[in-house]
């Protein structure tokens, strides 16, 4: 891997995002639309004496940190999805840039507007509910960690579907981490859910975060270790997704890179 | 010294052969042309040439290397410019050259970009959104982006397609220069004969995924046997028809001149016999064959 060809890369993305007042925007856009959505419900919620300022933190710290998922997976493949429709896959393929390059940019771009989302909508929680994320101090660094490559592992694979069967399935570009949101938690315990849909989310990383989340505010602290085994997971579903987006490249590569534009 | 050997390349889609085992080299500073009709692969064998098509076998080498090992090493040596591929087009010229320039190891950034912006005359768009162009204008970006990084080995596919005839005459006069100047070894496809015959050291004709023939375009033009004689008759021009019944030659009459298909080699004995049998012309002009018709002749063969 080449500093100056990622470098180059992330020029490419970033002059795109300066000229795009959609990527510009989707950034702020949702994470505030979801934070007014929430944080009115529950302030009226509050108000009426049904749910106590513990559990608005919960809900709250739940819609902030579902960020770094979604915006790890939305880079990725929203990113693969303008190169089509840019026609701009051959362009780049033609040059040194080797895809895993190409796919190392994408993630640590996913990082970066995670974070500026991140702080922007935290930001919004305190300057609109007086609720701070920030108090549940350092842990936050290895939940996001887990959270993004949770969203990474959905890009990857998104992406190697879009890149098998082309953009007449682009919509899962942007729903795919919503598929799987039921079983993470964000919102509430998994404790909730059927016993059948509690093994699923049993096999899904980002449900311990939201639960360590949870029970963090309520007053129980969760050893850093005990993430260990969800990061691991998490780790493996990295390898296997990558190892499957490599074989869809490879296996568009027999076809021609030219057939997926 | 070779700078691309290709070996016994053959590329199968869906059991259908589409490359059928070709092979041939391009020496350093040569100019190779590929021609071929619709579907002779011409497309397929550049896309394999730069490693985003993956051969069913045989193999390729660049300066040496294997594409299908080295592929990021020889790419840093080697650029593509197509008509049909296109740019991120919310960026302006500037911001493509600039990232597209990062990624090949480059020195002298930004000097090499101000170059090429000046080779290109790209002054004028230099700021303004790839969107916003016209296809002529994306066209000499897409050339200028080729260039950044010095290559040694330069594959172009329709270069000047788009491009007005001035323009396409400056960037023709542009490649030949940077073969003379730098060495720099060309592969182009192109569907203008003329721009072909004008650069092309040698030209490889395709035709059903196999290699038709291999030769300089002047050699290949003197494949075709037949020529054109252009006679304007003034005298005896009933003398002439029974001339052309009895060699079997067959003529067209347009704007008061025949024009004879004619076989080169007996040319000199028909114009005897023109004088032999007292026919008269006004004005004589004869066209011989060149490179397109010699294209024309495998076009049409293919489709028979």
């Amino acid at each position: 891997m080449k500093f100056h060809r990622l470098w180059g890369l992330f020029l490419r993305y970033y002059y795109n995002l300066l000229r795009s007042y959609d990527r510009l925007t989707d950034m702020f856009f949702w994470p505030v639309v979801d934070l007014l959505m929430w944080g009115l419900t529950s302030q009226y919620l509050v108000k009426t004496g049904a749910l106590n300022n513990t559990i608005v933190l919960a809900l709250l710290g739940g819609i902030i940190l579902w960020i770094f998922p979604w915006r790890g997976q939305y880079e990725i493949t929203v990113s693969l999805l303008e190169d089509l429709w840019n026609r701009n896959l051959v362009n780049l393929f033609t040059t040194p840039v080797k895809f895993i390059e190409w796919i190392t940019t994408l993630m640590l771009i996913g990082i970066l507007k995670a974070a500026v989302s991140f702080a922007f909508a935290s930001a919004v929680a305190i300057a609109l509910y007086q609720t701070n994320i920030y108090t549940l101090g350092i842990k936050l660094l290895p939940w996001a960690g887990i959270l993004i490559i949770f969203g990474w592992v959905f890009g990857l694979l998104v992406s190697g579907i879009i890149m098998r069967y082309g953009t007449k399935i682009q919509t899962l570009a942007w729903t795919a981490i919503h598929l799987i949101s039921p079983f993470v938690g964000v919102y509430y315990s998994i404790s909730t859910l059927p016993s059948w849909a509690q093994t699923i989310a049993t096999y899904v990383p980002a449900s311990y975060v939201f639960e360590a989340m949870r029970s963090e505010i309520a007053g129980n602290p969760v050893p850093l270790n005990a993430l260990l085994p969800p990061f691991l997971l998490c780790v493996a579903y990295l390898l296997i997704a990558l190892y499957l987006l490599i074989s869809s490249y490879n296996h568009i590569l027999k076809r021609g890179l030219i057939s997926v534009e | 010294m070779s700078v691309l050997e290709v070996n016994n390349l053959t590329k199968t889609f869906k059991q259908s052969p589409i490359i059928k085992g070709i092979s041939f080299d391009v020496a350093e500073g040569e100019i190779l042309g590929i021609l071929g009709p619709n579907g002779a692969g011409k497309t397929t064998t550049l896309q394999m040439l730069l490693g985003i098509l993956t051969p069913t076998s045989g193999s390729i080498k660049i300066f040496g290397q294997d594409i299908a090992t080295h592929k990021s090493e020889i790419l840093e040596s080697v650029n593509f410019s197509s008509t049909y591929v296109d740019m991120p087009w919310r960026l302006s010229v500037k911001e493509n050259l600039t990232w597209s320039s990062y990624l090949y190891q480059i020195t002298d950034r930004k000097k090499r970009l101000k170059q090429v912006m000046e080779l290109f005359r790209l002054e004028k768009i230099w700021n303004m959104p790839v969107a916003s162009l016209s296809a002529g204008q994306k066209t000499r970006v897409n050339l200028a982006r080729s260039m950044v990084n010095y290559p040694r080995l330069l594959l172009l596919d329709e270069p000047t397609a788009s491009l007005d005839p001035e323009v396409a005459s400056y960037m023709r006069e542009f490649f030949a220069k940077q073969r003379a100047t730098y060495n720099k070894s060309i592969i182009l496809t192109s569907h203008n004969m003329a721009e072909v015959e004008e650069l092309c050291d040698r030209v490889l004709i395709l035709k059903d995924g196999l290699i038709f023939d291999i030769d300089t375009p002047a050699n290949l033009a003197k494949k075709i046997e037949d020529c054109y004689l252009n006679l304007r008759i003034t005298k005896n021009d009933s003398k002439l028809d029974e001339l052309l019944r009895r060699r079997k030659l067959t003529s067209t009459v347009l704007d008061g001149v025949t024009r004879i298909e004619i076989k080169e080699k007996i040319l000199p004995l028909f114009l005897y016999e023109l004088t032999k049998l007292n026919i008269q012309y006004s004005e004589i002009n004869i066209d011989k064959p060149n490179l397109e018709d010699y294209f024309m002749k495998v076009a049409k063969e293919k489709t028979v």
